[in-house]
C-alpha cells in the first residue's frame, strides 16, 4: 500500500496527508483481515471489528492495534479508520523501515528528504502489477484486488495507475469477498467526510 | 479487562484531540457572515437601495427570526448528521424529492451569494489602490484578482487557517465597534437618534427588500451544524455556538447600522449611503478617528470580502461534492483531488461560474455593487429564507414520526412559528422585489428571478423522478452525503 502511494525513487507521497492516512488506515485493516486476525461483524449494527489478541511474531505496531481493537470492541470500522489514519503513515513508515524496505528519512538543515524506498524495483511492483491487470482487464490476485479497491476509495485510482476504468476498478471490488467490500466503501466514505469535513 | 468499559476510552481520548470547541465554531461561523463586509458593505447598499431607515430594528428582529429557526435546526442536527445541512435534513424529515429540491434551491442560493461578493469586492480595494497608487483599475479586474485568488485557494483546499481567521475577525469586530463608537461620540453634534430603532421606520413600502438583504448578511450562520461531528460534544457544542453566532452577529450588525445613521441624522442616512456607498463608513471613520483607523478598516473590508468569498466558495464546492459522492449529481463531482483532498469538480465549476458572472457585468457595464452585490445578495438571501423554511418543515414532519425524547418545543412550536415568521418574511421580499432590484414595478424581471427557484425546484422533481426510476440505489442513498459510499449508518 505505501509503495503505491509513495513515488517508488523519491519517497514523495502521491497523496494528501489526511487521505494517505485513511488509506494506510484501510490498508492496516485489510492486511488484519487478509491475515484473519481481525473479522468484520456485518452482522453488527453498525459494523465492529473483532479481534484475537497480539502474539509473539507480530511486529509492535500490529500488536498496538489489535490491543486496541481487543479493549474496545465497540467502536464502528469508522472509528477505527479516523484512529488508525491520525498515526498510520508514521507507523506503517516506521515498521517499513525496521524491515528494510525503506531507507530512514534525512534532515538536513534546510532540506527534509522523506524516507526513499530501499529498492526501486521492489517498491514499484505492486503498483506495476495492478497496471498490468487494468490493463489486460484481468482481475488480479485477492490481495491486490483490495489494494485496487482501497486505492479507489481513497480518490487516487486514476492519478497512480497508467489507465483508468472505473468499471473495471468496480467489478475488481465486486468480486471482494463482503466484509472486505465494506471495508473498502467505509474507508470511501471516510474519505469523502475528510474531504467535505472545513479543516 | 472487565473495567474496560468504565474506563475512558483511549480511541475516543485520541479522535477528541481533533474536535472542536464552542469557541471555534463560533469563530468559522462569524467569519462566515464576515461582519466588516456586512457593516461597510450590505448596510449603506440596503439603506440606499430601499431607502429603508429601520435596517438596525430589522437585524435584532431577524436574529430574533434566526434564534428560533435554530431551535428546531439544532434539535435537528443532534440526530442527523450530515454535512449538507439543508437537504439532507429534507431527505430526512420530507422525503428524497424534497431533498433534491432544496439541494437544488440551496446550489443556486449559495451561488448567487458567492457570485455576488465578486461585485464588492472593487469598490472595496478602489478606495486603497487610490490612496496608496493613486489610481485604480476599473472594478471587473480586480474582481478578477480576487475570482483567480479564490479559485486557486479553493483547490489547494486553503480553508483559512483557523487562527488567522480569528486574528482577522477579532480586529474587524475591534474596528467595526471602534467606527460605531467614533459614530456616536464625533457625530452626535445633531443629537442622536432613535428613529432606527422604532417599528415606524421600518414597516415602509421597501421593508421586504431591507429584510432580504439583512438576511443575506446573516447567511453563513447555518453552517454551525455541519461541525457537528467534529464538535467536542455533539449536544451541546453546536447549539451553544449557534446561539452565539447569532446573538453577536445580530446586535453587532444592528448597532452598527444604527451608528452610521447617528452622524447624518436618520434622515441624510439614505442620501449619503446614495452618494458614498461602501465608502460612507469608512468617510464616517476618517473624518472621527483620523485616516490611518479608517485605512486599517478598508483593508480589513478587503480581506473580509476575500474571507467571506473563499468561505462561500468552499461551502458551494463541498455542496457540489456530497451531490456528486451521492451520486445525484455526475459521480465526476464527487471526484477528489489526491494530492490536496479538494472537492475538485465543484471547486472548478464554482470558479468557471465566477469567471462568466464577472465578465458578463464588466461587458454589459452595469453596476457591481447595486446590480450584482446587492441584486445576488438578495436573490441569495431569497432562496436562503426558502431553505430555512423548508428546514423548519422537515424538523417539525421529522420529528413528528418519532420525537426522539426531544421536547415539544424544540420540535413543533418553535419550527412552526419560525416557519409563521419566514413566510411573512419572504411575502413582503416578494411584494417589494422591485425595490431590491432597482427597476419598475411592472417590470418583468422582479418575477423572473424568483421563479428562477421554481424552476430550480420543478427541475429538482424531475430529476428525482428520473434518479428513482432509473437507479433506484442511488435514490436510496439521497441525503446521506459522503456516508451515501457506505450506505450509510444502518
Amino acid at each position: 500500500m505505501y509503495f503505491v502511494l509513495h513515488d517508488n525513487a523519491t519517497g514523495h507521497p502521491h497523496l494528501h496527508s489526511r487521505l494517505a492516512g485513511l488509506a494506510l488506515a484501510g490498508g492496516v485493516l485489510a492486511e488484519l483481515m487478509l491475515a484473519e486476525r481481525v473479522t468484520l461483524d456485518l452482522t453488527s449494527n453498525p459494523e465492529r471489528l473483532h479481534a484475537a489478541a497480539g502474539e509473539d511474531g507480530d511486529d509492535a505496531f500490529t500488536r498496538r492495534v489489535l490491543g486496541h481493537v481487543v479493549a474496545e470492541p465497540y467502536h464502528p470500522v469508522s472509528t477505527w479508520l479516523l484512529f488508525l489514519a491520525r498515526t498510520a503513515e508514521a507507523e506503517v513508515t516506521a515498521r517499513m523501515i525496521a524491515a528494510k524496505l525503506l531507507k530512514p528519512p534525512v534532515r538536513h538543515l534546510l532540506k527534509h528528504q522523506p524516507p526513499a524506498p530501499a529498492d526501486m524495483s521492489t517498491a514499484a511492483w505492486p503498483l506495476a502489477r495492478l497496471n498490468l491487470a487494468v490493463q489486460r482487464r484481468t482481475p488480479p490476485n485477492p490481495r491486490d484486488r483490495v489494494l485496487l479497491g482501497l486505492l479507489d476509495a481513497a480518490g487516487c485510482a486514476q492519478r497512480v495507475l497508467s489507465e483508468h476504468d472505473p468499471r473495471f476498478v468496480a467489478a475488481v471490488i465486486a468480486m471482494l469477498p463482503a466484509p472486505m467490500q465494506r471495508l473498502v466503501a467505509q474507508t470511501k466514505a471516510a474519505v469523502g467526510q475528510a474531504v467535505l469535513s472545513r479543516r | 479487562m472487565s473495567l474496560t468499559e468504565q474506563r475512558p476510552s483511549a480511541v475516543s481520548a485520541a479522535l477528541a484531540q481533533d474536535r472542536l470547541g464552542v469557541p471555534s465554531i463560533v469563530f468559522f461561523v462569524i467569519s462566515a457572515a464576515a461582519p466588516l463586509m456586512v457593516v461597510a458593505g450590505s448596510v449603506p447598499t440596503a439603506y440606499a437601495v430601499t431607502g429603508v431607515i429601520g435596517v438596525p430594528l430589522a437585524f435584532l428582529l431577524l436574529g430574533g427570526v434566526f434564534s428560533l429557526f435554530a431551535v428546531g435546526y439544532v434539535t435537528m442536527a443532534r440526530h442527523v448528521v450530515n454535512a449538507g445541512a439543508f437537504y439532507a435534513y429534507a431527505a430526512q424529515g420530507l422525503g428524497r424529492t424534497q431533498g433534491v429540491v432544496t439541494a437544488w434551491v440551496a446550489l443556486l442560493a449559495y451561488n448567487a451569494l458567492q457570485l455576488g461578493l465578486y461585485g464588492i469586492i472593487g469598490s472595496a480595494a478602489e478606495p486603497l489602490l487610490l490612496d496608496w497608487f493613486g489610481g485604480s483599475p476599473p472594478w471587473w479586474v480586480i474582481a478578477l484578482g480576487a475570482w483567480a485568488l479564490t479559485g486557486l485557494l479553493g483547490l489547494l483546499r486553503v480553508d483559512i487557517n483557523g487562527r488567522i481567521l480569528s486574528v482577522l475577525l477579532v480586529s474587524e469586530i475591534a474596528v467595526v465597534l471602534l467606527f460605531d463608537l467614533g459614530d456616536l461620540f464625533g457625530g452626535a453634534r445633531n443629537g442622536v437618534s432613535f428613529e432606527g430603532y422604532s417599528p415606524a421606520a421600518l414597516f415602509v413600502p421597501g421593508v421586504g427588500a431591507a429584510l432580504a438583504t439583512v438576511v443575506a448578511g446573516f447567511a453563513g450562520i447555518e453552517s454551525s451544524v455541519v461541525f457537528a461531528e467534529e464538535s467536542k460534544d455533539r449536544l451541546r457544542t453546536v447549539p451553544v455556538a449557534t446561539y452565539l453566532g447569532i446573538a453577536v452577529i445580530a446586535i453587532l450588525y444592528s448597532i452598527s447600522a444604527w451608528a452610521q445613521t447617528v452622524p447624518t441624522g436618520p434622515d441624510g442616512i439614505v442620501k449619503a449611503a446614495t452618494e458614498q456607498g461602501p465608502t460612507l463608513v469608512f468617510g464616517q471613520a476618517a473624518e472621527h478617528l483620523g485616516g490611518t483607523v479608517a485605512t486599517v478598516g478598508s483593508v480589513l473590508f478587503v480581506t473580509s470580502s476575500i474571507a467571506c468569498m473563499i468561505a462561500f466558495h468552499n461551502t458551494t464546492a463541498r455542496y457540489i461534492f456530497a451531490l456528486g459522492r451521492e451520486n445525484v449529481l455526475p459521480s465526476v463531482f464527487g471526484r477528489t483531488s489526491a494530492r490536496t483532498a479538494a472537492p475538485i469538480s465543484g471547486s472548478v465549476l464554482q470558479t468557471a461560474l465566477g469567471l462568466i458572472v464577472i465578465a458578463i457585468y464588466a461587458v454589459s457595464g452595469l453596476d457591481p455593487v447595486t446590480k450584482l452585490f446587492f441584486t445576488f445578495g438578495a436573490f441569495g438571501g431569497l432562496g436562503l429564507l426558502t431553505l430555512l423554511t423548508v428546514t423548519s418543515i422537515s424538523v417539525i414532519v421529522y420529528f413528528s414520526r418519532d420525537l426522539r425524547g426531544e421536547t415539544a418545543w424544540r420540535t413543533r412550536f418553535a419550527p412552526a412559528l419560525s416557519i409563521v415568521a419566514l413566510l411573512v418574511i419572504i411575502a413582503l421580499t416578494l411584494v417589494n422585489f422591485d425595490t431590491v432590484l432597482g427597476v419598475a414595478p411592472d417590470s418583468p424581471i422582479r418575477w423572473i428571478l424568483p421563479s428562477i427557484y421554481v424552476v430550480a425546484v420543478v427541475f429538482g422533481v424531475v430529476w428525482a423522478r428520473v434518479i428513482r426510476a432509473t437507479r433506484p440505489e442511488v435514490y436510496a442513498g439521497i441525503g446521506l452525503g459522503a456516508q451515501a459510499a457506505a450506505g450509510g449508518p444502518r
